[in-house]
């Protein structure tokens, strides 16, 4: 019986395992912020979004926007190479109505390999801001933006190739205000 | 002496014991290779291989089924994939005769977004989509504008935040 493991059973078996683990590599790497711990929070809040856009939302979505249009045709630019846009924001009346563990099964995930934070904003008048972003190599591949105030926490997520420069050119277009973004030159990584 | 013949053949023959020797001798052990009958072998064996595709066929059931069920579970959250405002209770200030609305036509919600997916949706490119797939794209569409309104409102209060001098900025910090 050993034999047989040894000799019949074990090639199959390494190249199964390696296929398993090449998917949870591939999982690992995406850089989709999971979300459903947060679920509960929208029984405590007064309003919340939920944006879910999917690879197959944004492909569809791409086909609307308009080509003659040129804002919509920056922005048909921009989502084309997404794969998706995750939006949880909820607001309360009250303060305190979410955890610093909740939070942290936010921060958690952002810790994971290839994130890196990028701005780390704290204020009295508009809470905590973090903007994060996916690093594969040079390119950046994915965006997270963690709003925490004492009665909002929003997170946004952009999963895919994130072109910060077509990001800037919304700019004041759709009712997106003026960002001032400069695209994240990929040295700023090493600086830290 | 004749007890020396019988334990190791070494003094006087026994005639007894010879006799015994030569009716015994037809049964004395000789060295050959063991010979079975023809209709006692045994064909030989081939090369099992059903374990191995036994194993490969569980296996592949396995992935499948796994694909299967996560294609199933994707399907059922795709309600979620419909951007949802909600209100959790109506405003005080409402009058309770007042017909009630649809949680996302209700004022709590931001008018500013209901505002700019109204002008999205003005400003949507006509195509030759199949009618439901148009709408689901449009709907799509009113999302994703959804989202990017409220990602560049996040960033430009990043912004603005950066700008100020008297908050406490902490740019570039890697971390994990």
């Amino acid at each position: 019986m050993n034999s047989l493991f040894h000799t019949n059973i074990r090639q199959p078996l390494m190249v199964l395992l390696l296929i398993a683990s090449s998917t949870l590599i591939a999982n690992a790497q995406d850089s989709r912020i999971q979300t459903a711990s947060l679920d509960h929070l929208a029984a405590k809040a007064s309003e919340s979004v939920d944006v879910n856009v999917d690879e197959r939302l944004m492909k569809m979505a791409a086909k609307v926007f308009s080509d003659q249009d040129a804002d919509e045709r920056k922005i048909k630019k921009l989502v084309e190479g997404l794969k998706g846009i995750y939006v949880r924001s909820f607001e309360f009346d009250a303060s305190g109505q979410y955890t610093d563990a909740d939070l942290e099964s936010i921060r958690t995930q952002l810790r994971g390999p290839g994130w890196t934070r990028m701005v780390n904003v704290t204020s009295k008048k508009d809470g905590k801001l973090e903007v994060y972003l996916l690093f594969h190599g040079d390119m950046v591949n994915g965006l997270a933006v963690l709003h925490s105030d004492e009665k909002e926490l929003t997170i946004v997520n952009i999963v895919g190739p994130v072109d910060l420069d077509k990001l800037a050119q919304l700019e004041g277009q759709f009712g997106v205000p003026e960002l001032g973004i400069e695209s994240q030159k990929p040295k700023a990584k090493n600086e830290q | 002496m004749k007890e020396d013949y019988l334990w190791d053949k070494t003094g006087e023959p026994d005639p007894e014991i010879q006799q015994l020797e030569e009716i015994l001798g037809a049964l004395r052990y000789e060295p050959k290779p063991l010979e079975l009958p023809q209709d006692l072998l045994v064909p030989r064996r081939r090369r099992n291989h059903f374990p191995l595709l036994a194993i490969a066929a569980t296996v592949l059931l396995a992935l499948l089924a796994a694909g299967l069920w996560l294609r199933v579970r994707s399907r059922n959250e795709s309600p979620t994939q419909q951007a949802s405002i909600e209100t959790a209770t109506p405003r005080a200030e409402e009058k309770p005769n007042e017909t009630p609305k649809s949680p996302v036509n209700k004022s709590a919600v931001n008018p500013s977004l209901l505002t700019a997916r109204k002008s999205y949706r003005k400003r949507s490119a006509p195509s030759a989509l199949p009618k439901q797939e148009r709408e689901e794209a449009l709907e799509a569409k009113q999302q994703v504008m959804l989202a990017l309104r409220l990602t560049t409102e996040k960033l430009s209060l990043v912004h603005k935040k950066n700008q100020s001098p008297s908050n406490q900025i902490k740019n570039q910090h890697r971390v994990g």
